[in-house]
């Protein structure tokens, strides 16, 4: 009996083992939303009111910098979670991760960049939230189960940022900030804590 | 009891195998050492496992070359998938 249930506990594990990356840390959540918070801040108080010559180049410096801050955050508390569990960083179900997030999330930046460009700037804040929202699902079924639903969140905001285009910047606030905060606080207490 | 015990597979009662098989029920193939490195092994006690589910035509091998290295994928067969499906069944209902 004990070497049964044994059994059935070793192939569970090793199942999930090497489908999944469990080492997804909240607190890379929570410190893209304060960083989305901050790159969202700088755009509406000091790049908004300036002239488009100048807002362009500004807006897309400050979008570069908030994506590579937060990606950066995120890689550095997961490493430090894998690391805790022995487990590598990248191995093959985090370069799966890796590429299914990465082709809905390029598509998006390059269309965000030549709606930009054309002079649609209203556009981008919805762009890229649906499309990180596909990211996420698409690469969701590599990973926490949470990811999943904070990819519908992204997309269900992204539709509302179209809807509401001259208040793009507010769901484009709420999705990246605060919603990467809130998912997660929570993913940080259900896994991270234990 | 002697009943379900027989459905219990011989060659899943060996804790690497039954974790090789694990790995190839739910990943279309994985190489030798990312298996390696998941089930914490040694190269020739992995490969002697990895023989002997091939012998059963449980699991089947593709070799492969990236550049000018052998990278050798596995991947589970039809006939491996049912009866470690059996297994498993077997399994739970022992402790059912």
């Amino acid at each position: 009996m004990e070497k049964q249930l044994e059994d059935l506990k070793a192939i569970r594990e090793m199942m999930e083992k090497s489908s999944k990356f469990l080492s997804l840390s909240g607190l890379s959540g929570v410190m893209a939303g304060i960083t989305a918070i901050a790159g969202a801040s700088v755009a509406y108080f000091y790049i908004l009111g300036q002239s488009r010559a100048v807002a362009v180049p500004m807006l897309l410096i400050d979008a570069f910098l908030t994506l590579v801050i937060s990606i950066g955050f995120g890689i550095l508390f997961s490493a430090r979670k894998a690391k805790k569990r022995k487990l590598k960083l990248i191995n093959s179900v985090t370069l799966k991760i890796a590429y299914n997030l990465a082709i809905p999330l390029a598509t998006g930046g390059i269309l965000s960049i030549i709606m930009i460009y054309r002079g649609q700037i209203e556009l981008v804040a919805a762009i890229t939230l649906i499309f990180y929202g596909l990211g996420l699902i698409n690469a969701s079924k590599y990973t926490l189960d949470e990811i999943h639903y904070l990819g519908i969140t992204e997309i269900i905001l992204g539709i509302g940022a179209a809807l509401f285009l001259y208040h793009g910047i507010i769901f484009w606030t709420i999705g990246f900030g605060l919603c990467h905060i809130i998912y997660g606080s929570i993913m940080y207490k259900k896994y991270d804590l234990k | 009891m002697a009943n379900i015990i027989a459905n219990l597979n011989k060659a899943f009662d060996s804790r690497i195998r039954l974790g090789i098989m694990s790995i190839l029920m739910v990943n279309d193939s994985v190489d030798f050492n990312t298996m390696k490195e998941l089930l914490e092994l040694t190269d020739g006690n992995l490969a002697s496992h990895i023989k002997a589910l091939e012998g059963l035509e449980y699991i089947q091998s593709n070799k492969q070359f990236i550049g000018r290295k052998p990278n050798t994928k596995y991947l589970i067969t039809e006939l491996g998938r049912q009866s470690f499906q059996e297994h498993l069944n077997a399994l739970e209902n022992l402790i059912r």
